[in-house]
């Protein structure tokens, strides 16, 4: 079953916060999180490999841009996408 | 202060590589005989071209009757390797021991616990008849987003399969494969303690600053001559210390994993000259827009590899930083 996109930010913040231990209020739906450092790359690894458990999606080496995984706005909107498709 | 000069291709050759050699050899004499107060020093020698310039520098300062090179193959390691270390010690008239570390790293489980990992990406994958490796995407240079690591393997026909590592099997393939560099530690200790000689390390300022080592393993070292040179001044170093025209020409590779893998795939994603240039600019403050200049790149893309080598510094650190012990005291 498909997650609605509210849900899916959800998740996604919540794993973006609990993994960098970020206050609420320092990481925004729009906040670079690769480009401030935040996540490095195991972080990317370990995101991508959540991502996939979380919502059943597979990611190829096509979908490896920063216009899917930039902030918690481009990631949600990289699942929409995958699970509609 | 002088004025700095302007970047150019060329900034980054040494102009009189006998001086250096020189002074480099001046400090090791006084650091492992006064400093470390040890008698001479072992390498560890690969064939490659960096624990090659080491072997002639420590050649050169202690003489070759107290230098000990030690080789250490296991089962994955190219027979190259070997047989150029040998040609290496000969050439240079330093005595080379073989220790093969396969039972050890037999012992410590470390093909049976990297194969575990292949398998649950291949589950076809037989050690017996595939060769495997880790590569890196090109891709990730220019880009924000830091690299991630693919699983490769190849059958005995030479068919390739490659799949994207998820963060458990990519864990578990690295720290088991880390176990032959911190083997050949405990190898090149045991040598150094019974001969009362220091180990010297090989890594150079790429590896060293970039984090392509392993902490305990062959980052670990009583010196690192090499350690502030860039390869192609290493390779300078080489060509004055007349290192076997093999070695020189040999294209620098891990000889980590089952499957023949160049550093530049696995780790530095460029070629060695150009590495070079992009990291002096880097490192000497130059602006992107100068050496773009210069190298004939766009301002843009030399933004984004100077914010890759920034993030490798910064995500790397870990590995160079000692046991953190200040937390109580005066």
């Amino acid at each position: 079953m498909t997650q609605n996109t509210s849900t899916i930010r959800k998740k996604v913040t919540q794993y973006v916060l609990q993994e960098t231990f970020a206050e609420k209020n320092k990481i925004q739906n729009d906040t670079l999180i690769f480009k401030e450092g935040y996540f490095d790359s195991m972080g990317f690894i370990m995101l991508i490999t959540f991502l996939e458990e979380e919502f059943g999606i597979k990611t190829i080496d096509t979908d490896l841009i920063e216009e899917n995984f930039e902030s918690i706005n481009s990631i949600t909107g990289f699942i929409d996408r995958k699970t509609q498709n | 202060m002088p004025p700095r000069k302007p970047f150019s291709k060329d900034i980054i050759l040494l102009n009189n590589v006998e001086a250096v050699v020189n002074e480099i050899v001046q400090k090791l004499r006084q650091d492992v005989l006064h400093k470390l107060k040890r008698l001479g020093a072992i390498v560890g020698i690969s064939g490659g071209i960096d624990s090659s310039v080491c072997l002639a520098l420590a050649a050169k300062a202690f003489g070759p009757n107290k230098v000990l090179g030690v080789m250490m193959p296991e089962k994955d390691s190219s027979p190259d390797s070997e047989r150029l270390a040998q040609k290496l010690a000969d050439k240079f008239g330093v005595k080379a021991i073989r220790e093969d570390i396969t039972s050890a790293l037999s012992g410590y489980r470390c093909y049976k616990r990297r194969d575990e990992a292949v398998k649950r990406i291949f589950p076809e994958y037989d050690p017996e008849t595939y060769k495997m490796k880790i590569g890196i995407k090109k891709t990730g240079l220019y880009s924000n987003l830091p690299s991630v690591f693919h699983l490769i393997i190849i059958d005995k026909d030479g068919k390739q399969q490659e799949k994207l590592l998820p963060a458990k099997e990519y864990l578990q393939i690295v720290a088991a494969s880390n176990f032959k560099q911190r083997s050949r530690m405990s190898i090149l200790y045991y040598h150094a303690e019974t001969l009362y000689y220091a180990v010297i390390g090989t890594p150079n300022k790429h590896e060293h600053e970039q984090g392509f080592f392993v902490k305990y393993g062959d980052g670990v070292a009583d010196l690192m001559p090499i350690g502030n040179l860039l390869k192609t001044q290493v390779y300078q170093l080489a060509e004055y210390l007349c290192i076997p025209r093999e070695i020189i020409e040999k294209t620098p590779t891990t000889d980590t994993y089952s499957a023949e893998q160049t550093q530049e795939e696995f780790f530095f994603q460029l070629p060695f000259d150009l590495m070079d240039r992009y990291w002096y600019g880097f490192e000497n403050g130059y602006s992107p827009k100068e050496v773009a200049k210069v190298m004939d790149e766009t301002e843009e893309r030399v933004k984004a590899l100077f914010n890759n080598f920034e993030r490798k510094i910064r995500t790397t650190e870990y590995l160079r930083m000692m046991p953190i012990r200040d937390y109580y005291g005066i």
